[in-house]
């Protein structure tokens, strides 16, 4: 009976927010608070599919729900900004029937890092797919060794791993689990012999802590690592991008399954993998796959065209306090070999929370603006001093930047300087501040 | 002049390599010519030799690997105080120099004993603050940020005065710890490049006079945005 009711006022408070257009945490913590153990009520399906992860958590879960969707599974996921206990408990109460079962196939969380062992208590999911561990937000997670300890607590036995072989401490989640399922990347024709990057999470081994060495950079500190001392590597993969020529916007995945790409970036492709490994474990075809993965475009608002006046161009949505997004961001703008001009704006650090620090600039590695395919970089926010001293100590010229504490300026100052491509990269906090003076692109 | 980054791989978690950067940029417009070692794990070194040396913020797990290698630097590290050499030490890095640091299992790790504070960590909440700290020997307070799990106990003769912010204990008013020209702060990254007038007062101590403050325009414009951006939250928190 308790079920029923608090399955009923979760569904009717949903459905009242629905009309408010207000957020998805509420009514699951009402349902919390009516019946703590609620989510240990409930039937649930086949597949508990959780996601996890510094960056890309957002698009990978996109991705695998489309996937699924088209291969006629049905799932029940949460979308962006409603990935604690209190909105995977909105979730999996309003998939559910009044008498308790969830009805879909497939049940799809995205989970904060930092929270899920607080969710896993009582949806014990069947598949954890871990993505990356990266600097990330280290006003709040502290680092990513903290975010690791976080995510140790919330993975309970007979729950089957997911992992990124290519990320060192990802990988460690693997230690001593004979079931793991891994994906990764060949050594592909973008990587590097030598780290590019401000700084080195790979550096020493996350077991030992003696040196590591690398025979492959995909990106920062993610490749093919193995410890000099005690033995822990990189991970064969059951599931591996094979092929990637980022110029044409093609990956190629186990050797055989061809992918255009909508949005030409490194990220997307170990997105699209993680998506594709997944589907994969449900069941589906990977000729399916890949054709449902074709051009696909995300829908959750990360990339989109704009025009400025005679201009256009592409909002690289980033992230402020994560230097590798940021770095992803940039070496697009990197190889743009058409030419291009950069806009970077920084002017609410957090829009959740808080903060001033700005330490994260200096993990950014801005240098690789220092390229023949970029022209000129516009700074703007109130931090633009603090961007521009970042600036001071790259080999970029001073005459190439310009800087605007004001937002609309720097647009307007874009809108009248010349016809190049415009990347515009800034984080979900200041986005709209920026949209707001283009014209997006249906 | 010979600069020294100790531990610059593995004890560099909040952007505290620009401490360094700022710190030879300063020298360099001073007319100086500045040499800069990155030393880390096994290394060789010679601290006596250096006019600056530095150690950043690190993960409580590389903390303690790199308590075990700093040991035998311990006596060098004891004359360089005494003999007022200028170092900084961010984060958890100024831990190493008390005389105890204790893990969240409870293991206790013999520290360099060059202060008697105890330092003792936890796993449970992260504690992390935006700071703004007063100092009786610059003009104006410093911002930054705070970011660690551990509370220091025992220090008599903290450097800054917290008005924002986490002190080196629960409701201590008191931040880091300062002997001769040893600063230590648990205020994480480039706090050189976020407080021009610390970095200018270090500098001088290196010179012994004023140092050049040319090209310091974005560094001091930033500082004066951030510590704005702090006093308007300071006010919202009081009312
Ligand atoms: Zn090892």
């Amino acid at each position: 009976m308790k079920r029923f009711f608090t399955i009923l006022i979760c569904k009717l408070l949903r459905f009242v927010g629905g009309l408010l257009g207000k957020g998805s945490s509420l009514p699951g913590q009402v349902a919390l608070k009516l019946c703590p153990d609620i989510l240990s009520r409930v039937e649930l399906p086949e597949y508990i599919i959780a996601v996890t992860g510094s960056n890309g958590k957002t698009s990978t879960v996109e991705m695998i729900a489309h996937i699924l969707q088209k291969n006629g599974k049905t799932v029940a996921w949460n979308r962006e900004g409603s990935n604690q206990i209190e909105g995977v408990t909105t979730l999996v109460l309003s998939s559910a029937t009044l008498g308790g079962k969830v009805r879909s196939d497939v049940l799809l969380i995205e989970s904060d890092e930092r929270f899920a062992r607080y969710t896993f208590r009582y949806i014990k999911p069947t598949h954890y797919v871990i993505t990356n561990l990266y600097r990330d937000q280290l006003t709040r997670n502290g680092h990513p060794e903290w975010v690791y300890d976080a995510i140790a607590d919330s993975i309970h036995d007979g729950t089957r791993l997911i992992l990124n072989a290519d990320d060192p401490l990802v990988s460690r989640f693997g230690a001593g689990k004979e079931d793991v399922i891994w994906f990764g990347a060949d050594r592909l024709s973008s990587d590097t012999d030598t780290l590019e990057s401000a700084y080195n999470d790979g550096a020493y081994c996350p077991v030992c802590k003696a040196p590591m060495t690398y025979s492959s950079y995909h990106y920062n500190h993610i490749g093919h690592f193995a410890c000099t001392k005690c033995g822990y590597k990189r991970h064969d993969t059951d599931y591996a991008i094979t092929a990637v020529d980022l110029d044409r916007g093609v990956m190629e995945i186990d050797g055989k399954y061809r992918i255009s790409l909508a949005l030409k970036s490194l990220y997307n492709i170990y997105n699209i993998l993680a998506a594709y490994t997944v589907a994969r474990v449900v069941g589906v075809d990977g000729e399916k796959i890949a054709a449902e993965m074709g051009d696909y475009v995300l829908k959750n608002g990360r990339v989109i065209t704009f025009t400025l006046g005679k201009r256009k161009g592409t909002l690289l949505t980033s992230k402020h306090e994560n230097s590798i997004s940021y770095d992803q961001s940039l070496r697009v703008a990197r190889d743009y070999k058409e030419g291009c001009d950069v806009l970077i704006i920084v002017d609410a650090v957090s829009r959740k929370y808080f903060t001033s620090d700005v330490s994260w600039l200096w993990d950014i590695d801005f240098d690789m603006l220092d390229s023949p395919n970029v022209g000129e970089i516009v700074l703007a926010g109130k931090y633009v001093n603090d961007l521009a001293a970042r600036f001071d100590y790259t080999g970029i010229p001073k005459d190439r930047i310009k800087l605007f504490a004001d937002i609309p300026e720097a647009v307007d100052h874009l809108e009248n300087g010349g016809e190049r491509y415009i990347y515009a990269i800034t984080c979900f906090s200041d986005k709209a501040k920026f949209l707001a003076r283009v014209k997006e692109d249906q | 002049m010979k600069l020294l980054h100790l531990y610059h791989d593995i004890m560099n978690l909040y952007g505290d390599y620009a401490n360094v950067l700022a710190m030879q940029r300063i020298l360099q417009n001073s007319g100086e010519t500045v040499e800069v070692d990155k030393l880390s794990l096994g290394c060789e070194a010679r601290l006596d030799q250096y006019d600056f040396i530095f150690i950043g913020s690190g993960t409580e797990r590389n903390q303690k690997v790199v308590l075990e290698d700093i040991r035998r630097f311990r006596d060098d590290l004891k004359r360089c105080m005494d003999g007022g050499k200028v170092m900084l030490f961010t984060g958890n890095s100024f831990e190493l120099l008390g005389k105890t640091v204790t893990d969240a299992d409870g293991r206790v790790y013999d520290g360099l004993g060059l202060f008697g504070f105890t330092s003792e960590e936890q796993n449970k909440t992260r504690m992390t603050a935006d700071a703004v700290f007063g100092c009786g020997f610059l003009d104006s307070e410093l911002v930054g940020f705070v970011n660690k799990c551990s509370r220091c106990r025992g220090i008599e003769e903290p450097l800054f005065e917290v008005k924002l912010g986490l002190g080196n204990c629960d409701n201590d008013k008191g931040e880091g710890v300062r002997a001769e020209n040893l600063f230590g702060t648990h205020l994480t990254g480039p706090v050189l490049m976020k407080n021009p007038h610390f970095l200018i007062y270090l500098a001088s101590l290196i010179l012994n006079r004023a140092p050049s403050e040319d090209g310091m325009e974005f560094v001091k414009a930033g500082f004066e945005v951030t510590l704005s951006e702090l006093k308007k939250r300071m006010e919202k928190e009081n009312n």
